[in-house]
C-alpha cells in the first residue's frame, strides 16, 4: 500500500487543492499498480467536488449574484490547465526515456507506457467526474474548442506530446518486425497489434471527441505500411522471378498472398485487408502479368491443369487479368477443333459419322473439364469454349463445301445410335450420355434447319421400316430437341411419331373388320398384311419416282383396306408408297440347306411384282417384266440387279445388261444359306442421290422460313424500317440457321411482288393484310 | 460480484451503514469507485466524507425505492426531463421534509452524482417558486431584500417581457 493521503486540503485554497490532487494524479500515473483505496479515491474526488463549489471567489468587483457562476468557471480552469501542465511534464519524461530504446525495446516501451497511461486517464476521468459534468460540459455547451473531457484531454495530449515525436521511429521499428517476419524469422507481432491499437485510439474526431476515426492510423500506419509491403515484394518477387521458374513464381505468389491476408487479420485492423491485398497484387501479379500470360499457352499445350487453375486464381485477382487468357484460350481450344477434325477428315465423304462427333466431343469435352475444374467454371471462360466450339464445329476441314456437313453428319450418327442393332448399346445410361452428347453439338450447330431435315428423313425411315430400336429412346431424343428448339422445331417429328402409334390401333381394326366381312375361305387365302397410315404434311416422303401396277394378290389386298379405311374416314384420300411397301414370300421351289423347309425372300413389293411373274413361267423377258410391272427403267434395273447378283434369277446371255432382249429364268435349284433371305438391299448410289436431294430442298425451305418470320413481324409491327425488318428476321431465325442477308432481301421482294407487303415512304415497308 | 452483496458506507459523522451493492449503485461516483478499485479495497467501509448520517440515510431510502429502474448511461439531457416538473407520488412524499434537508438531499445527490434524485430534488425546488411573486419567494426561503428599490426597479423594467398578465 502507498502512503496514506495528505489531510484534505482546503477548498478555498486554490494552490493547496492543486498540490493535493497532483499527488493523487501521480500516484495513479505511476504506482496504480500498487493498488489504491477507497479513501483516497474518495478523498480525490472530494477535493475536487468541494473546490469547484466552494463559495468563496478570489474575484472583485461583479454582481454578487454572478460570483458563484463566475467563480466555478474560473476554478475549474485553473484544474484543467494545472492538469495539463502535469500531463506535459510526464509525457516529456516518458518521451525522453523513449529515446533510449531502438527497435523492439522502443516497441515494447511504447506499448508498456502506453497502457499504463490509458489505465492511469480512465481513473482521472472518474476522479475528475465532477469537472466533466460541471465546467467541462459548459465549456464545450459553449462551442469552445481545445477543452475535451479529461479522458480525451489525455489522449490529445499524449498525441501532442509523445506520438507526435515518436510515431516515425516507432513504426520503423513495427516495419522491420515485419520484414523480420517475412523473412521467415518468429517475432512478437502481437507488439504490433497493441501499437495499431494506440494509433487507432488517436484518431480523434475534432468535432466529436467520443467519435474515433481511423484517421491517425491511416496517414501513420497504414501508409508506411502499405509502402513498405509493396517495396518488399516488388524486390522479392523480382529476385524470384530472375531465379525461378513461372510456375515456381505463382507457387510464391499465392503463398504470399496468402500469408499476407492471414497477417492482416491476425493482428491488424480488418480495414486493411482490401488495400493490402491490393497492393500485393499490383506487384506480384500486375507488374508481372505480361510474364505469367506469356507462360498461359506453354501450359496449356502441356496440359497443366493445376498450375492453369493457380494461373486463373491469381490473374483473377487483378482488373481485367483473364481477358487475354479468354482470347488465348479460345484461339486454342478452336485450332485443337480443328486440328482433331483434320485428323479425321481424311476419310472424306467416306468419313464415319460417329468418328467425327466423337472427334468433336473429345475436343470439347476436354476443355469443359478444363473451364470447370482449373478456370472455377467461370461464364467469360465457358462464353470462350462456346464460341471456340462453335467456330470449329460449324468450320472445318469437313465442313469446306458448306456448315451443312456437321448437322448431316451428326444427324447420322443419331441414326445409327437410334437403329436397331446400330451401335451396341446395352445400357440405358450409355444411350442417355449418348444422346446428351449429340446434344452437345447440336447446341454448336448452326444450321439446325439441316439437322432438322436430315433427321426426320432418317426418323421416316426408323418408323417405316421399324428399325427404331427403342420407343424410349426415340421419344427422349425428340424431347430434347423439343427442349433446346422449342415446339414448332419437334411438331412434325412427333406427329409422325403419333402416326404409327394411330396405325397400330388401326391395324388391329382392321384384323377384327376382316374376321366379320371376310369369308373364311377368304380369309385364309388373303395376304397378312399391315399398313401405316402417313399424314402428307409432317412425313419427308415423296410419291413413287415410277409408275408401278402391283400384282393381282396385292391389289386385292390394298383395295380390301382402303375400303375398311375410306369407311371410316370418308373423303380421305390414299396414296400408296410402294417404294416403302415390302414382303416376305416363300420359295417353295427350294429348300434351305441342311433342311427341308423352304426359304424366305425379303423383298420389296417390286421385287415380289417382278418374283410373282415367275409362277406363270419358269423365263420371262425383261420387256415382258417391264409392261407387267409398268415399273420404270430406273427402278426396275437396280431391283433386278440384285435377284440376279442373290442368284435367284438368271440373266441369259449370262452377264446380259437388264435391256429389251434379255431373257430372265429362275434358279430353280437355288442354295438358300439361311431360312430367311433379305433382298431388299438398298443401292448405295440411290442413298447418296436422297443426300443430295435433302441438301436441295434445304434451300427452298429456308426461303419458305425468311417468308414466313417476316410476314409474322410485318404482322405485329404493321410499319417498319428495311433495315430493321432484316435485324429482326436475323433474330427471329438465327437459331435455326444464319440466314443471308441477300435472301432476306430477296424475300421480302418476292413477298412485295405477291402483295404482302408494300413500300412506304422513308425506306419504310407497310404490311397489307 | 453480485449485486446483493452488502458494502458499508462510513458517513461524514463516522457513523457505518450497511447497503446493498445495486442500491448504493445509483450513485455514479460509487459505481465508478467500485469498478475503478480492486475488490479488496471495496470490502473496508467506504468513506463518504461529505454526507452526514441522516442525509446519507435518506438519500439510500430513495436509492432503495428506485433500485429496479433503469440506469440511464451517459447523460440524456432530453428537454422531456428537463421540463416536466411532475413528480410521482412516492418521491412528493419522500421530498416532504423540511427546508434544510431538502437542500441537504440535493448537495447529496449532486456530490454523488445521482442525476435522478437531483432533479426531483430541483423540481421539489421549482413547484415552490412556481407562481409566486417575488415577496413570496423571499419569504418561503426566508432570503433578504438586499436590492435598493433603484436597483429592483432597473431588474424589473429588464424583465418585464416575462412577466404574467
Amino acid at each position: 500500500m502507498p502512503a496514506p493521503m495528505p489531510k484534505m486540503p482546503n477548498k478555498d485554497d486554490p494552490v493547496a487543492t492543486w498540490e493535493f490532487l497532483e499527488i493523487g494524479v501521480d500516484r495513479i500515473m505511476t504506482q496504480l499498480s500498487e493498488g489504491m483505496d477507497s479513501k483516497t479515491y474518495l478523498g480525490l474526488y472530494s477535493a475536487i467536488h468541494n473546490f469547484c463549489t466552494a463559495q468563496k471567489v478570489p474575484s472583485t468587483g461583479t454582481f454578487q449574484s454572478n460570483g458563484t457562476k463566475g467563480g466555478a468557471h474560473l476554478l475549474g480552469e485553473d484544474l484543467y490547465q494545472h492538469l495539463i501542465n502535469y500531463l506535459q511534464a510526464h509525457l516529456d519524461g516518458v518521451n525522453q526515456k523513449s529515446q533510449t530504446h531502438t527497435n523492439e525495446a522502443l516497441i515494447a516501451f511504447y506499448i508498456k507506457e502506453w497502457d499504463r497511461y490509458t489505465t492511469a486517464a480512465r481513473y482521472i476521468n472518474n476522479l475528475f467526474h465532477y469537472l466533466n459534468r460541471h465546467w467541462v460540459k459548459r465549456e464545450v455547451d459553449e462551442g469552445k474548442k481545445n477543452v475535451y473531457d479529461i479522458y480525451t484531454l489525455h489522449l490529445v495530449r499524449w498525441k501532442l506530446d509523445m506520438f507526435a515525436s515518436t510515431h516515425d521511429s516507432i513504426m520503423n521499428a513495427c516495419l522491420r518486425l515485419v520484414e523480420k517476419e517475412r523473412n521467415g524469422e518468429t517475432v512478437e507481432n502481437m507488439q504490433v497489434k497493441a501499437v495499431v491499437q494506440s494509433f487507432v485510439c488517436l484518431g480523434l474526431d475534432e468535432s466529436d471527441s467520443r467519435k474515433p476515426t481511423l484517421e491517425v492510423y491511416k496517414d501513420y500506419f497504414e501508409k508506411p505500411f502499405l509502402a513498405a509491403t509493396s517495396e518488399y515484394y516488388s524486390r522479392e518477387s523480382k529476385q524470384f522471378l530472375a531465379d525461378n521458374t513461372v510456375v515456381e513464381y505463382m507457387k510464391k505468389a499465392e503463398t504470399r498472398l496468402e500469408e499476407e491476408k492471414s497477417r492482416a487479420l491476425l493482428y491488424l485492423l480488418p480495414e486493411i485487408v482490401t488495400p493490402l491485398a491490393e497492393a500485393c497484387e499490383s506487384v506480384l501479379i500486375t507488374e508481372h502479368s505480361a510474364v505469367l500470360r506469356e507462360e498461359f499457352q506453354v501450359l496449356l499445350d502441356a496440359d497443366r491443369q493445376e498450375d492453369l487453375a493457380r494461373m486463373y486464381r491469381l490473374l483473377s485477382r487483378i482488373k481485367e487479368g483473364l481477358d487475354p487468357l479468354r482470347t488465348r484460350f479460345e484461339t486454342h481450344v478452336r485450332k485443337c477443333g480443328l486440328s482433331a477434325v483434320e485428323k479425321v477428315a481424311a476419310d472424306g465423304d467416306n468419313l464415319d459419322p460417329k468418328v467425327y462427333v466423337d472427334a468433336l466431343l473429345e475436343v470439347h469435352t476436354q476443355y469443359q473439364a478444363l473451364v470447370n475444374t482449373a478456370f472455377n467454371g467461370d461464364s467469360e471462360f465457358v462464353r470462350s469454349l462456346d464460341n471456340a466450339c462453335r467456330e470449329f464445329v460449324n468450320r472445318n476441314k469437313v465442313c469446306k463445301s458448306g456448315s451443312t456437313r456437321s448437322p448431316e453428319l451428326l444427324a447420322k450418327y443419331t441414326d445409327t445410335l437410334l437403329k436397331k442393332s446400330g451401335a451396341k448399346m446395352s445400357e440405358e445410361d450409355d444411350m442417355e450420355k449418348c444422346q446428351a452428347d449429340i446434344m452437345t453439338v447440336f447446341k454448336y450447330i448452326e444450321d439446325k434447319d439441316v439437322f432438322q431435315k436430315f433427321y426426320s428423313r432418317m426418323l421416316a425411315k426408323r418408323l417405316v421400316h421399324t428399325t427404331s430400336s427403342s420407343e424410349d429412346a426415340e421419344l427422349s431424343m425428340i424431347g430434347k430437341l423439343k427442349e433446346a428448339c422449342g415446339f414448332e422445331y419437334t411438331n412434325k417429328l412427333q406427329r409422325m411419331f403419333q402416326d404409327i402409334q394411330i396405325s397400330k390401333d388401326l391395324n388391329s381394326a382392321y384384323k377384327g373388320w376382316l374376321a366379320t366381312n371376310l369369308e373364311e375361305t377368304d380369309l385364309k387365302n388373303a395376304v397378312d398384311a399391315s399398313y401405316h397410315i402417313l399424314g402428307t404434311g409432317f412425313w419427308p416422303l415423296n410419291a413413287p419416282t415410277t409408275t408401278f401396277a402391283p400384282p393381282q394378290i396385292i391389289t386385292k389386298t390394298s383395295d380390301r383396306f382402303a375400303s375398311f379405311y375410306n369407311n371410316k374416314h370418308q373423303g380421305r384420300k390414299l396414296s400408296w408408297l410402294w417404294q416403302l411397301c415390302k414382303g416376305e414370300m416363300r420359295a417353295n421351289y427350294a429348300r434351305a440347306q441342311n433342311t427341308r423347309v423352304a426359304p424366305t425372300f425379303q423383298v420389296s413389293t417390286y421385287q415380289m411384282a417382278m418374283l410373282l411373274l415367275f409362277n406363270e413361267s419358269d423365263t420371262v423377258t425383261y420387256d415382258e417384266m417391264a409392261s407387267a410391272t409398268k415399273l420404270n427403267k430406273e427402278t426396275l434395273d437396280p431391283s433386278l440387279g440384285i435377284l440376279v447378283k442373290a442368284r435367284v434369277l438368271f440373266a441369259e446371255p449370262e452377264n446380259a445388261k437388264p435391256e429389251s432382249g434379255t431373257v430372265y429364268k429362275l434358279n430353280l435349284g437355288f442354295k438358300a444359306k439361311k431360312l430367311k433371305i433379305n433382298l431388299n438391299i438398298t443401292v448405295r448410289s440411290e442413298s447418296k442421290q436422297e443426300v443430295e436431294d435433302t441438301h436441295k430442298t434445304i434451300e427452298e425451305d429456308r426461303k419458305m422460313l425468311i417468308q414466313s418470320a417476316i410476314v409474322r413481324i410485318m404482322k405485329s409491327r404493321k410499319k417498319l424500317k428495311h433495315a430493321l425488318l432484316v435485324n429482326d428476321t436475323i433474330q427471329q431465325i438465327k437459331n435455326r440457321f444464319t440466314p443471308k442477308v441477300s435472301d432476306i432481301k430477296k424475300c421480302i421482294d418476292i413477298l412485295l411482288e405477291k402483295d404482302y407487303l408494300e413500300r412506304l415512304e422513308g425506306d419504310e415497308l407497310g404490311y397489307l393484310a | 460480484m453480485s449485486a446483493t452483496q452488502k458494502l458499508t458506507l462510513t458517513s461524514s459523522d463516522g457513523i457505518d451503514i450497511e447497503v446493498e451493492r445495486k442500491v448504493v449503485e445509483r450513485s455514479v461516483l460509487i459505481r465508478n469507485l467500485l469498478e475503478d478499485l480492486a475488490e479488496t479495497a471495496t470490502l473496508e467501509p467506504i468513506p463518504i466524507p461529505n454526507v452526514n448520517e441522516p442525509v446519507l440515510k435518506k438519500v439510500l431510502e430513495w436509492c432503495e425505492h428506485h433500485k429496479d429502474d433503469p440506469v440511464s448511461m451517459g447523460d440524456d439531457d432530453s428537454d422531456s426531463r428537463k421540463k416536466q416538473t411532475d413528480i410521482d407520488e412516492w418521491d412528493q412524499k419522500y421530498m416532504s421534509v423540511d427546508q434544510e434537508m431538502l437542500f441537504e438531499i440535493i448537495l447529496a445527490a449532486n456530490y454523488l452524482d445521482i442525476k435522478a434524485l437531483l432533479d426531483v430534488g430541483c423540481k421539489t425546488v421549482a413547484n415552490m417558486i412556481k407562481g409566486k411573486s417575488p415577496e413570496e419567494i423571499r419569504k418561503t426561503f426566508n432570503i433578504q431584500n438586499d436590492f435598493t428599490p433603484e436597483e429592483e426597479e432597473q431588474i424589473r423594467r429588464e424583465n418585464e417581457w416575462a412577466e404574467d398578465r
